[in-house]
């Protein structure tokens, strides 16, 4: 008699679990790669908004002004970041990214009235052209930091860490450092760059402050001082970095992306970013500076509903890195047998560390840079911020706020238990706060 | 006409703030006036984000100082504090004393000299400067470094010039222990000339100090899981 075959698959060894075993013993080390974590995690999908009925009116979705200004840096700076609108683009490297890629996200940020950001490969001139805000990055590597530059930044920023790998450093493998790339960064050229995990000349909190005034002392105090952590110990790091004198927290949660780290980095450290800006927001109030010195919340945020929500929960801005690729046309099906020879498929690419991005985005080849014009590049992702602005506000509208900062925890309910206890608001349908 | 050129400004800092301090040189730099600093107290962050100045301070320093600056002259004559001339682009520091840790960290160029002992990661991620130590250096000194030469005259600590990328260090006394990456290298003629060269202004003799030469192995600028046992 003939028994039908029922083909099982081990939770324990799934067909992924398997590969990643045949692939270190292959490799005898861990994984490299680009892009964020793939796990799932409790996102801002998992809540959803109580907007108006009879208890609240809405505003009229295509009348009504709903406004989206947004002002950070407002704590000690001369000159803070008026943006106009919440959503700023994330510091992401030159030499990570293509000279295309770092020019159009300038100009898009621009066309849209918002800052973007420089990364670890230093201020790219035309990038400064290109953007009329833009926010220095002060890394631990220094690739590329210099008086000079920091005299022409919008902001600073200092990198404490990244969401994609708090507590490490990144490596931008040797491919990806060309003649123009290691100038920049003063390396030989060809080499493995490590971005280091701690800064040169300042270790703890104490000496951050210090370090703050330096950077204060030769802007003049001028513009706003901002630092960005990656989202493990958040409520106390948080209280830190004000006691060091930030104007303004950037922090990264675990959904953020990266040009290369290990593997282990992106799936095992760090916490999301939905409860870590719950607790950033409740350090801020503990200490009384909530208000005073700005939230801006980072880590796989995709979607006006993922702003909005953030906005609610009480950051004052988002920042979008991986994002902003994708609009530009990361993952997307074309040009298919590159993404073959890479050993993957659109949509499942994070090939970002060998530098043959298939669409010229995270790559320094010439050619393939080529495939990436700036123009419709600075076009796919102008139009995507203003997707999410318009989308952010037809939310804000529907919750009856004129401001999009007017959005608040009340306008938001959970649909998982694990969102409700991170993010401590009601279980949707009930008065229950899972952990309270 | 005739015109009176004033030979230095005298500031004193006793009852200045730091910005205060800061604002004035930047006036002065302007002006290409030389300055000599009163009663600094250690303070950190004195002139800072400068270009164009000579600056003489009475007295010891706290951190940063001289840090991000460019084109500029600053003489010490007391102790400093951590990451003195931090991002130096150009120009010469040069301390009458002791320095603390990170002395130079970062520094692009020009020239920083510690007339006495410097801390722990002396010339961390140096990245073109000359950091001259006329005395010991610490644990994890040039650590990172890029490009630029350090020359310490004395002992250095463990783990000298770990992960180094390029660059050359010249140790004039005992070498506790080299970091990853980092190796001897045979002293050359050039190189002595190039110590006698630069230790000269200092009146100072090479040829007083059994220095050796601290190069980058290169074995690590590719990420191998074979050489694992190194780092």
């Amino acid at each position: 008699m003939d028994s039908k075959q029922v083909l099982k698959t081990s939770s324990t060894y799934t067909p992924e679990a398997i590969a990643a075993i045949q692939e270190r013993a292959e490799l005898g080390r861990y994984m490299i790669r680009g892009y964020g974590a793939l796990r799932n995690v409790p996102r801002f999908d998992d809540l959803v908004f109580l907007t108006t009925s009879l208890t609240r009116l809405p505003l009229e979705g295509y009348r009504e002004k709903c406004t989206t200004k947004t002002f950070i840096g407002t704590r000690h700076a001369k000159r803070p970041m008026e943006l106009k609108i919440p959503i700023t683009v994330a510091g992401m490297s030159f030499g990570a990214l293509s000279y295309n890629a770092k020019v159009a996200l300038g100009r898009a940020a621009t066309l849209l009235g918002t800052s973007t950001t420089t990364g670890d490969g230093g201020m790219l001139p035309a990038e400064r052209e290109a953007s009329s805000k833009l926010v220095y990055q002060c890394l631990p590597s220094r690739y590329g930091f210099n008086p000079t530059d920091l005299k022409k930044a919008d902001a600073i920023e200092i990198v404490v860490g990244q969401g994609a790998k708090p507590g490490g450093g990144g490596l931008l493998l040797g491919q990806k450092v060309n003649k123009v790339v290691a100038g920049m960064r003063t390396l030989p050229e060809g080499v493995d760059q490590r971005s280091p995990c701690r800064h040169p000349d300042w270790i703890g909190p104490d000496d951050l402050k210090i370090k703050i005034e330096e950077l204060r002392e030769a802007t003049d105090w001028e513009i706003p001082i901002y630092v960005k952590m990656g989202a493990t110990r958040v409520k106390d790091d948080v209280k830190l970095a004000v006691k060091a004198g930030a104007d303004a927290i950037v922090l990264d949660g675990m959904e953020g992306g990266t040009a290369a780290t290990q593997s282990i980095f992106q799936e095992h450290a760090g916490i999301p970013t939905l409860p870590a800006l719950v607790q950033a927001v409740e350090a801020l109030q503990e200490i009384g500076v909530y208000g005073e010195v700005q939230l801006i919340i980072s880590g796989g945020i995709r979607s006006g509903p993922d702003v909005a929500k953030a906005l609610a929960l009480g950051a004052d801005a988002v920042s979008l890195g991986t994002a902003t690729l994708i609009a530009m046309g990361c993952n997307k099906p074309v040009y298919i047998e590159d993404y073959h020879k890479l050993g993957t498929e659109p949509y499942h690419c994070h090939h970002c560390h060998t530098g043959m991005c298939p669409v010229g985005i995270t790559t320094q080849d010439a050619e393939l840079m080529q495939r990436l014009p700036i123009d419709e590049a600075t076009t796919y992702v102008a139009n995507y911020l203003q997707s999410l602005v318009m989308e952010v506000q037809s939310l804000a509208r529907a919750c009856g706020k004129s401001d999009v900062h007017n959005l608040e925890r009340e306008d938001l309910v959970a649909l998982t238990l694990e969102a409700s206890a991170m993010a401590k608001l009601p279980l949707a349908g009930t008065d229950f706060i899972v952990g309270q | 006409m005739h015109q009176t050129v004033p030979q230095q400004t005298l500031i004193d800092c006793a009852n200045l703030t730091t910005r205060e301090i800061n604002q004035k040189l930047k006036a002065l730099a302007s002006e290409s006036i030389p300055t000599k600093l009163l009663n600094p107290a250690g303070r950190h962050n004195l002139a800072v984000g400068i270009t164009q100045i000579a600056i003489s301070i009475a007295g010891p320093v706290g951190y940063y100082c001289g840090g991000l600056s460019d084109n500029i002259n600053i003489e010490v004559f007391g102790d400093c504090g951590w990451s003195v001339g931090e991002n130096l682009m150009s120009g010469n520091i040069t301390i009458h004393g002791n320095a603390s840790a990170n002395a130079a960290a970062s520094a692009h160029g020009g020239k920083i000299c510690i007339l006495g002992n410097a801390g722990s990661r002396a010339g961390i991620s140096l990245k073109g400067a000359t950091l001259i130590v006329t005395g010991n250096v610490g644990y994890s000194s040039a650590f990172m470094m890029q490009q630029g030469c350090m020359i310490v005259c004395g002992n250095a600590g463990a783990n000298l010039a770990d992960s180094i990328y390029e660059g050359t260090i010249f140790v004039g006394g005992e070498i506790n222990s080299l970091g990853a990456d980092a190796k001897l290298e045979p002293m050359s003629d050039a190189d002595w000339q190039f110590l006698e060269h630069e230790l000269a202004a200092l009146n100072i003799s090479a040829k007083d100090y059994n220095f050796k030469k601290v190069i980058c192995a290169k074995q690590l600028y590719h990420f191998k899981a074979k050489d694992w046992a190194n780092y």
